[in-house]
């Protein structure tokens, strides 16, 4: 059964509601828990700098060795040399954060302005973005990655910077398209009648008020994605190196004791990686079903 | 016009939801219409009166939601009564306030099985229809003549598909498409819009239905293609006589055509007739929508008398908030005093005035 | 078809072709500038192999000719790629596109196997969502999609290799290399489907299907179908899955083969991916070059299929129209 139901209060004006009165609970409770992740991420950040931990995270303790969830005040366990889990989760953020603020900026930055020129100027601008576009997206991330790694003995910075020059492609186009859409509704062309300058017309009525909510979106997703690249580049032995803790060599290390039956090691990063990519995808999803979307339905 | 109407439209609703605003937009709200064997049916009324969605919910082909809450539509074709909305209770629950609907809950999935059920047998094959803006309603993957063949061999005693291919070829040389051989093979990006519209006609016209919805088969095309494309409805209502429910909002193509009109306003049909009655501007029983509808048309007619063309003053009610009394009491310029109150606050029966001629107005009513 | 039909599609192909050399030609390019920036010289490993001594590789430099100038020993490279010629691995000593054939065979195996697994969970999900409306399964599958995508790749094969090697039993734990034939296929089914649940793709996968399947439903022509009572399915497959199909999986090719990476290394499957983990190891550039550019030319291919589906489909593909970068 679908309901439909009148608010009350009949022979008001029938201006919009605000965006969340009209909103999909499920939309809510994404952006909800989207947010709250966001929170604990930026919480972390925070507690890691003042080392503000339940316990040192690279205490080492050969009593408690893979202690399960809960043991000795180790609210989640201890890894393969007695270290906290929980703790070394909390710091483990210092991995990801800078670096990936690194990646998202660039990918914004760059994809933001080669959007707006190939979608604003279009003709041969548009041609040659198309092709840096498909030149970028040619390499598959983590290969090209592997190649810098070789070539340069890569550090997290550099990898994060390949992360964010291949995010750039997406970001462009979004951009593009979206300049693209405003067009055909004869925005540009009102804006131009209107006698308004270029760059006025560019960076506040097309990024600034209709860029926006897309540029926060993929912010979270690039958070997100710079995650998982340093989970997988972990899993090779290329990422954040031991003993500063990152969740993928956190997973990566408790693998080996997995074929033990001791699973909480590399569940625990592991959770932490999926809780927080969902997060950021809800959060995407949902602010942009409830921003984006809205005059569709 | 003998036995029962071919189709029947009782009470008819069908709404839709406005999220951003939480509440109801009535499209279609209590229609009543019928159509004789033969019949050409005409509805006009401004954008927005619910003619097109009156079509849609005829074939069940309402995609958002809520869609039809009520109403019955039955449908009489080969000695066989449809009702197209049975059981259409059992899906729908409404809860009413103040004689208004405020709430509907629907069984969305379970409606629309059942609707595609009781349609099969009809949609297609027994009502076919035309739409606006001929272009986008072919498929633009598909060659112009396979989807004429398409409807013969599904409906039609056809199934080969050499003769389904002669019969197409039979139906684009009869809507004059010319050279119908080299456009049998065409795409539709390569047809002009007329072209494609005579296309859709013969694709609508192959299945040889009982009943034609025009949903404004004129828009969208150009001037002169809009006279050849009424021509071309006049020339096969002659011809083959198949009952039509014609849809416009240009008035002179529903004159051409039609033998009865309905005029449709704010969801609702306020007026009904013999076309000659209704479209005659002095005729004198009339709902004032119906002569101010007339007084814009840009007719000799009117400028001679006149000099200028009038407008309907004011605004298509929003049907997001219909007004409570008679839904045209805003903007009409014949109210009394006498009437008033009764106009602002009581909603007008749709009446008898002359045979075979109803009026939705509290003047007509006295 | 009809032969006037055929020649828009031979030209627009033909513009797609020259579009795909141009691009592997920017690839060559940018791999070629890392490479050159490289410390440690990586050119007189990759022109000359291993030399000894400074002196020594100037020496041979003399000798051979090679010059100094980074355009022309852009183009010698170039031309050595053109004949097949990717250097020697440091590593084992072998030619590397000997090398890379072997084992690429392997990993395209492993990933057009993974992207039907991402397509069987995929498309059912969108078909679900988009053709019946809101239905209670909607939202939990969708939420299902995002969960699937948000894993690391390589907990699930671990945690698929212990419920189903150790626990279970269901899938021998030998690597593919060491299986007994007959049973390889079997073995090659975990990774497989690992990959093609785990690449990260799926909810994407889902969103663009459903998007476009909805919005080719909400098409005109879609609505004319359905009023002459002809199959939906019928009119909206070419428009509403082929095409989105084909440009959803093509735009996906990298990040399966960046999966791929992982996996193999997982499940110890002896691919393109293990062999670009080992040359990273060792600094291997003429390997790890060569993958970079097979694989670049692979998903430069998987685009060019795409567009050929395009064209084949779509009469008004001669108007260009953009590509599926553009839809995400």
């Amino acid at each position: 059964m679908t309901r439909y139901s009148q608010i009350a209060g009949e022979g008001r004006d029938a201006s919009d509601l605000p965006v969340w009165r009209s909103a999909d609970t499920l939309d809510l409770a994404y952006i909800g828990y989207g947010l709250l992740i966001v929170a604990l991420v930026l919480v972390s950040y925070v507690l890691g700098v003042f080392n503000w931990l339940p316990h040192d995270p690279e205490q080492i303790r050969f009593d408690l060795l893979n202690a399960p969830p809960g043991s000795a005040g180790h609210l989640l366990g201890t890894d393969f040399l007695g270290r906290d889990i929980l703790s070394r989760l909390i710091v483990a953020i210092q991995a990801y954060f800078l670096p990936g603020l690194v990646a998202i900026v660039i990918s914004l930055m760059v994809g933001t302005t080669l959007g707006a020129l190939a979608g604003y100027r279009g003709g041969e601008v548009e041609v040659l973005v198309t092709y840096v576009n498909n030149l970028v997206d040619s390499f598959p991330r983590l290969v090209l990655i592997l190649l810098v790694i070789a070539a340069f003995k890569a550090d997290i910075y550099y990898i994060m910077i390949i992360v964010g020059v291949t995010g750039v492609p997406v970001v462009a186009s979004l951009v593009a398209g979206k300049i693209a859409f405003l067009r055909q509704k004869h925005f540009i062309e009102a804006a131009l009648v209107l006698g308004l300058p270029s760059h006025v017309i560019v960076l506040k009525h097309i990024l600034w008020y209709h860029c926006g909510p897309l540029l926060v979106i993929r912010a979270t997703i690039g958070m997100g994605e710079a995650i998982l690249i340093e989970t997988s580049l972990s899993y090779l032995g290329f990422g954040v190196q031991e003993p500063m803790p990152s969740w993928g060599n956190m997973v990566q290390a408790g693998a080996n004791y997995f074929f033990q039956g001791k699973f909480w090691p590399s569940t625990a990063p592991a959770l932490a990686i999926l809780l927080t990519i969902l997060g950021f995808h809800l959060l995407g999803d949902g602010l942009n079903s409830i921003l984006e979307d809205r005059g569709g339905k | 016009m003998t036995g029962a109407p071919l189709l029947e439209i009782e009470n008819l609703r069908t709404y839709f939801y406005a999220r951003s605003k939480q509440a109801f937009i009535r499209a279609v709200d209590g229609v009543t219409l019928s159509i004789a064997r033969g019949e050409t049916l005409g509805v006009v009324g401004e954008s927005g009166s619910g003619k097109s969605v009156t079509a849609l919910s005829i074939t069940g082909l309402v995609s958002a939601g809520p869609g039809v809450i009520s109403g019955t539509i039955a449908f009489r074709a080969d000695g066989v009564e449809h009702n197209l909305l049975q059981d259409l209770e059992q899906y729908v629950r409404l809860k009413e306030r103040d004689g208004r609907i405020v709430e509907v809950s629907k069984d969305e999935p379970g409606w629309r099985k059942a609707v595609e059920r009781l349609m099969a047998p009809v949609r297609g094959k027994e009502i076919a229809m035309i739409f606006q803006s001929p272009k986008s309603a072919l498929n633009p993957f598909a060659r112009v003549g396979d989807q004429i063949t398409e409807a013969i061999r599904l409906h039609t005693r056809a199934k080969n598909p050499g003769e389904a291919k002669e019969r197409a070829l039979h139906w684009l040389e009869r809507v004059k498409i010319d050279s119908p051989r080299l456009r049998f093979d065409n795409h539709p990006y390569g047809l002009s819009g007329g072209m494609c519209q005579r296309a859709v006609i013969a694709m609508a016209l192959a299945s040889e239905p009982s009943l034609l919805i025009a949903d404004e088969p004129t828009t969208g095309l150009d001037a002169t293609i809009q006279s050849e494309i009424v021509g071309l409805l006049a020339e096969l209502k002659a011809e083959f006589g198949i009952a039509t429910l014609l849809i416009s909002h240009d008035i002179r193509a529903i004159s051409r055509l039609a033998d009865n009109v309905a005029v449709m306003y704010g969801g609702t049909v306020v007026e009904h007739g013999p076309a000659p009655d209704v479209l005659a501007p002095g005729f004198a029983p009339k709902h004032p929508y119906t002569t101010a509808l007339l007084a814009s048309i840009p007719s000799v007619q009117n400028v001679r008398d006149k000099g200028y063309l009038t407008v309907v003053e004011g605004e298509v009610p929003d049907a997001v908030d219909l007004p409570r009394g008679c839904r045209f009491y805003a903007r009409c310029n014949r109210v009394t005093d006498d009437i008033r109150d009764k106009c602002a606050h009581h909603e007008p029966e749709l009446k008898e005035v002359t045979p075979g001629h109803h009026v939705r107005c509290w003047l007509s009513a006295e | 078809m009809k032969l006037s039909a055929l020649r828009p599609v031979t030209l627009v192909l033909s513009r797609e072709l020259a579009l795909t050399a141009l691009l592997l030609l920017g690839v060559s390019f940018v791999v070629f500038v890392i490479l050159f920036l490289a410390p440690g010289d990586p050119f007189s490993v990759l022109l000359e192999g291993q030399m000894p001594s400074h002196e020594a590789r100037a020496g041979v430099r003399e000798a051979l000719g090679v010059p100094r100038t980074w355009y022309v020993q852009y183009v010698s490279w170039l031309g050595n790629l053109l004949r097949g010629n990717f250097g020697t691995s440091i590593r084992t000593g072998l030619p590397v596109f000997g090398e890379i054939v072997r084992v690429g065979l392997s990993t395209l195996y492993l990933t057009l196997g993974s992207m039907l697994v991402t397509l069987l969970i995929a498309v059912p999900i969108a078909l679900h969502s988009s053709v019946r409306g809101a239905t209670p399964l909607n939202r939990p599958f969708t939420l299902l999609a995002y969960l699937v995508s948000s894993l690391p790749v390589f907990w699930l094969g671990y945690v698929a290799i212990y419920l189903f090697s150790h626990k279970l039993g269901v899938f021998p734990l030998v690597s593919a290399a060491s299986a007994s034939a007959d049973r390889a296929w079997l073995y090659s089914l975990l990774p497989i489907c690992v990959l093609g649940i785990g690449n990260g793709t799926v909810s994407e996968v889902v969103r663009y299907l459903r998007e476009e399947l909805s919005r080719v439903m909400a098409e005109d022509y879609i609505r004319t179908a359905r009023a002459k009572g002809a199959s939906v399915w019928r009119h909206a497959f070419k428009e509403g899955l082929l095409i989105p199909m084909t440009e959803i999986i093509a735009s996906k090719i990298p990040f399966i083969l960046g999966g791929a990476v992982i996996v193999e290394q997982v499940f110890n499957w002896p691919g393109m991916g293990r062999m670009a983990w080992q040359a990273a190891q060792d600094r291997d550039f003429p390997a790890i070059m060569g993958i970079v550019m097979i694989a670049a030319t692979l998903v430069r291919l998987g685009s060019l299929l795409q567009r050929v589906v395009y064209v084949a489909v779509n009469p008004r593909a001669s108007k260009q129209r953009r590509g599926a970068g553009w839809a995400e």
